[in-house]
């Protein structure tokens, strides 16, 4: 088998420089797709928004791409491919779902020979990404959460982090126990203080349904349209509520500082009100130009994927390449999901796309790609979901956002005020 | 339009573009390009949509992606929730951007200019939080892996290409038909002068209900048509504000007021936009919208008018000089026409002012106005600045509402009729102020005047005909207004008033700005109108020419009829002359 890919592989050579010289015209809908010569390379994609709005995250996801491609490319590449080297290409979705389906289009037509991509930072980029991936099929990995994403019978979808819904109905019981770790008394009362984004109101809805359940009592339930002005009034009622906790999603960082400042100067902060929020804007690096970070102490929030134990060298790399102050699951899911490509690469043994993605629907690792996923199993279910992947406990502890849950990926202990 | 076109000149530019278009589309095999090409059409007929609404009307919408986007949705939710194919979903998005332009224009047309692109604005942002709130915030069109086709899902992207085409062709050849119906040269005539086209006969506030109504379905469903590319319907993509502003930019870039305008805009910025997105996105993320913005202030700087505009001037600037494209040298005014007798006094009357008053607050600029216009008289009315002379000509022909008494036309009361209703019954007028369509050919902008009466485009040319012979502009039909002397537009606009057949002609301030040679020029015209059977009432506030015009005179001051009578009567008036000249005066002719 190995010989005769040898022996084919000046052909394939020759053809891909061809494809490469007339990508614009020739490409075409049913694209020979080419197999990588020994030593050679083999193209993957990255679909992030690369200009507009979105730009610095999809700026994140690039650099952790590139740092993927870089260590893969130096232990060794695909050895299942004759140490094939992984070429990185990238494709900006720029700021709407339109650009971003534009965008797939071009990396489909123009790309025959890519094997697998990743992208596409917000989810409803991904979901219009993929729907271009999805007839070229085009394995596409996505750290985005929307529950839509693998729910619609595509099958080169592969979505490695728990889904919105998921981490919404999931975060609360978690929350519980880690109090109830921390001092052995389980919360009785929690408020709730939500923008009225859709992400927000998804993640407390869970909540509101199941606080009676988990015999929780909801002292207090605000939501309010972003940007804010003055968060001094909803301060004011959750001083007078005194919960036990508070669920807080906020998306916008403006309101994340002013309330996080508000919450401080009426002595609520540093874990005085344990608090959870949902997503990266209470955890992102920007933070750090708005707030003083001692602020944030004690401030808690639930993710897809965050720095996590044991992948300390490749983070310190990270940081001094970028700059970045800690990675974050943008940089770190993308990173990872490089190592998925070359796992299923080498799974695969060919470089095409079908076989790539018939590999990712059968792979089961728990090491190597697997250590940058929180739950430390990458296994795709039937849907293209991550199986069991658990949603990621993130905690301000001196001046910096650490892993607490998972307990395998936790870098530090939560802390929970005793009352 | 006053030119006829053959059916087939107007369509075969169309139909040679499209066919051109589609073997391009044949040819094409990458994807990525294929999807291109496919955008563009569908940004064109959105181009197109806008250019009905606000290139023919002159209503700026800035919201044209409030229908675009309830089209959008409701392919997507009919399909998703009900599983309706996007064939007939598309129709249905039509029906629905149909209505909320007519929903949204009731309202909304209460307002004029600059309020009315603002307001405009405001409908699809707040479509976008509703749907936002409805938590439709990804609307994911299923797909279809056994009989694609039935739900509009081609493997072949050529196809998509064809669907857009064909829209467009069929869009194109109506907005063709459109701009040279009756019913194009009325929204023309609104588009020029709102005023004038309701002094016109034109139910400017029906035909706009209408057209914001076509534009809204048209919009509608290329909207659909677009979510069945998109297959994800988020609110931003499709309420945008980059959405309602690509209408206007595709259609401004390209010219407003045609049908080529949006499609060259569109064929032009969509692959120039995708191309530099394709080539810098990934090198120089964000170099893209400064090219891409850099190269729209260019044309607009270049070619202000928009691609088309600009390429029609070059073009005729190459065919000249050519003896019919500098306007042709006016025939001499009819010097005598029919010869012309004062009406006797017992002539029946047309018109009848009764005591009518107007405040404008405190000020009473009408008060208590009472007289007759006899069939076939020249009356003037007179006055000094400010004497209310223009507040009556409004209150006479429906513009202004009167607190009290009324008005009679024939012995019918006419007193609140909107200025539309006045007109079909044969009141025409002319305004201070004259706003040609600078680009049309005279007999073009005269044409927009034959509304009322023509029952088909053919009678609206002869009816045009007629009333450039009787002032006497004939020869100049085919000059463009633009290139208009001062005496030439009042005569236009005249010939204007004329074509729409009225029996009473209310000229407003004629005169004014006209040197004493083309007063001279102007006269006879006037005279000979008069001569043919029209009524003629003419404000004024100079004297000298008006007494060798009229029968008769009204002369106002302080909004109260001062005097009436003969010329010669209302000169010599002690209360005229100090009304006109102070009481110093008035003394001196006393003496």
């Amino acid at each position: 088998m190995d010989d005769i890919r040898k022996m084919v592989a000046p052909g394939r050579r020759a053809l891909l420089a061809g494809a490469a010289t007339l990508a614009g015209t020739a490409a075409g809908l049913g694209p020979a797709r080419a197999q990588a010569p020994a030593g050679g390379t083999v193209k993957v994609g990255l679909l992030v928004p690369l200009s507009g709005l979105y730009a610095r995250f999809g700026q994140l996801m690039r650099m952790g791409a590139e740092l993927g491609v870089r260590h893969v490319n130096e232990q060794g590449g695909v050895p299942a491919l004759g140490g094939a080297k992984l070429e990185l290409l990238l494709f900006d979705a720029g700021d709407s779902t339109e650009k971003a389906k534009n965008a797939a289009q071009r990396m489909v037509a123009d790309h025959p020979d890519l094997v697998a991509c990743s992208g596409a930072y917000l989810s409803s980029f991904t979901l219009s990404a993929t729907e271009v991936t999805e007839r070229a099929e085009l394995p596409m990995l996505t750290l985005s959460y929307s529950d839509l994403i693998t729910s619609r019978g595509f099958r080169y979808v592969f979505q490695t982090s728990a889904r919105a819904g998921d981490q919404a109905k999931g975060a609360l019981p978690i929350m519980l126990d880690l109090a109830q770790q921390a001092t052995g008394k389980r919360p009785e009362t929690v408020a709730i203080l939500t923008d009225n984004t859709a992400s927000s109101l998804s993640f407390v809805q869970p909540v509101r349904d199941g606080a009676a359940g988990f015999g929780l009592r909801i002292v207090m339930d605000e939501t309010f349209t972003p940007p804010l002005s003055d968060a001094t009034q909803l301060i004011q009622k959750v001083r007078t509520a005194r919960p036990d906790m508070m669920v807080m999603p906020i998306t916008v960082i403006s309101d994340v500082k002013l309330l996080v400042e508000k919450m401080n100067e009426f002595g609520l902060g540093r874990g005085r009100v344990p608090t959870i929020g949902a997503g990266i804007a209470m955890a992102q690096s920007d933070l750090l130009q708005n707030i003083r970070p001692a602020q944030l102490e004690g401030f808690i929030t639930v993710v897809g994927n965050w720095d996590a134990k044991g992948q300390e060298a490749m983070i310190e790399e990270f940081k001094r390449a970028s700059g970045e102050p800690w990675m974050g699951q943008n940089s770190i899911a993308t990173y990872g999901d490089i190592w998925i490509m070359r796992d299923a690469l080498q799974k695969a043994g060919r470089a095409d796309r079908r076989a790539v993605a018939e590999a990712l629907r059968s792979i089961d690792i728990t090491e190597g790609a697997a250590l940058y996923y929180p739950g430390r199993r990458v296994k795709f279910d039937a849907t293209g979901l991550r199986e069991n992947a658990p949603p990621v406990v993130v905690q301000w502890q001196n001046n910096r956002p650490v892993t607490v849950y998972p307990r395998d990926s936790a870098t530090a202990e939560l802390f929970w005020l005793k009352r | 339009m006053f030119r006829p076109l053959s059916p087939g000149r107007m369509i075969w530019p169309i139909l040679a573009f499209c066919a051109a278009y589609a073997l391009l589309g044949l040819f094409v095999t990458n994807s990525y390009h294929q999807l291109t090409l496919t955008l563009v059409p569908i940004w064109a007929i959105f181009g197109l949509s806008w250019n009905l609404l606000s290139g023919m009307t002159g209503l700026i919408s800035f919201g044209h992606a409030a229908f675009f986007g309830l089209g959008a949705y409701t392919v997507a939710l009919l399909f998703v929730k009900l599983g309706l194919t996007p064939w007939l979903g598309i129709p249905v998005a039509g029906l629905v951007g149909g209505l909320s332009g007519l929903l949204i224009g009731l309202p909304t047309f209460r307002l004029r200019g600059h309020y009315f692109a603002l307001a405009m604005l405001a409908y699809p942002l707040a479509l976008l939080n509703v749907f936002l709130w409805l938590g439709y915030q990804e609307v994911s069109l299923p797909l279809v892996r056994e009989r694609g086709w039935a739900f509009m899902q081609f493997a072949d992207h050529r196809v998509y290409i064809y669907l857009a085409l064909a829209l467009l062709l069929v869009t194109m050849v109506a907005m063709r038909l459109v701009e040279r119906s009756r019913y194009g040269m009325a929204l023309m005539a609104i588009k020029q002068n709102e005023a004038a086209a309701e002094a016109l006969g034109i139910d400017s506030r029906r035909l706009k209900l209408l057209t914001i109504t076509l534009s809204g379905a048209l919009a509608g469903a290329i909207g659909g048509f677009h979510a069945v590319i998109l297959l994800v319907v988020t609110p931003e993509a499709v309420f945008g504000m980059l959405i309602s502003a690509q209408a206007l930019t595709v259609a401004m870039f390209g010219g407003v007021g045609t049908v080529w305008g949006p499609v060259i805009g569109a064929l032009v910025l969509i692959p120039l936009g995708e191309t530099l997105h394709a080539q810098f996105g990934a090198v120089l993320p964000g170099i893209q919208g400064v090219v891409f913005g850099t190269a729209i202030i260019a044309v607009i700087l270049l070619a202000p008018e928009g691609l088309y505009w600009k390429a029609h001037d070059l073009l005729r600037g190459r065919q000249a000089p050519q003896p019919e494209d500098a306007p042709a040298p006016r025939q001499p005014s009819p010097s005598g026409g029919p010869a012309r007798v004062a009406p006797a006094e017992d002539a029946p009357l047309i018109l009848r002012a009764e005591g009518i008053s107007r405040a404008f607050g405190g000020v009473k600029a009408v008060r208590d106005v009472t007289f007759s216009v006899r069939q076939g008289e020249i009356l003037g009315v007179i006055g000094p600045n400010g004497a209310g002379k223009t507040t009556l000509f409004n209150l006479l022909n429906g513009f202004v509402r009167p607190d009290a008494g009324r008005v009679l036309l024939n012995g019918q009361d006419v007193t609140n009729l909107p200025p539309n209703r006045l007109a079909r019954l044969g009141v025409g007028r002319t305004f201070q102020v004259v706003r040609p369509f600078a680009r049309m050919s005279v007999a073009d902008n005269v044409m927009s005047g034959a509304q009322v009466h023509a029952g088909s485009i053919d009678e609206a040319r002869e009816l045009a005909r007629g009333a450039m012979r009787r002032v006497g502009l004939e020869t100049m039909a085919d000059a463009r207004a633009g290139t208009l002397s001062n005496l030439d537009l009042r005569l236009m606009e005249l010939a204007r008033a004329l074509a729409g057949q009225p029996r009473l002609l209310l000229l407003d301030e004629t005169f004014a700005g006209l040197g004493g040679a083309e007063v001279d020029q102007l006269l006879p015209v006037i005279r000979g109108i008069a001569a043919e059977g029209t009524t003629v009432v003419i404000i004024e506030h100079t004297l000298h020419a008006m007494v060798r015009l009229v029968d008769r005179f009204v002369v106002l001051d302080h909004g109260a009829v001062l005097a009436e009578g003969l010329p010669e009567e209302v000169t010599g008036n002690r209360a005229v002359i100090e009304a006109y000249l102070g009481s110093k005066w008035s003394a001196h002719a006393g003496a």
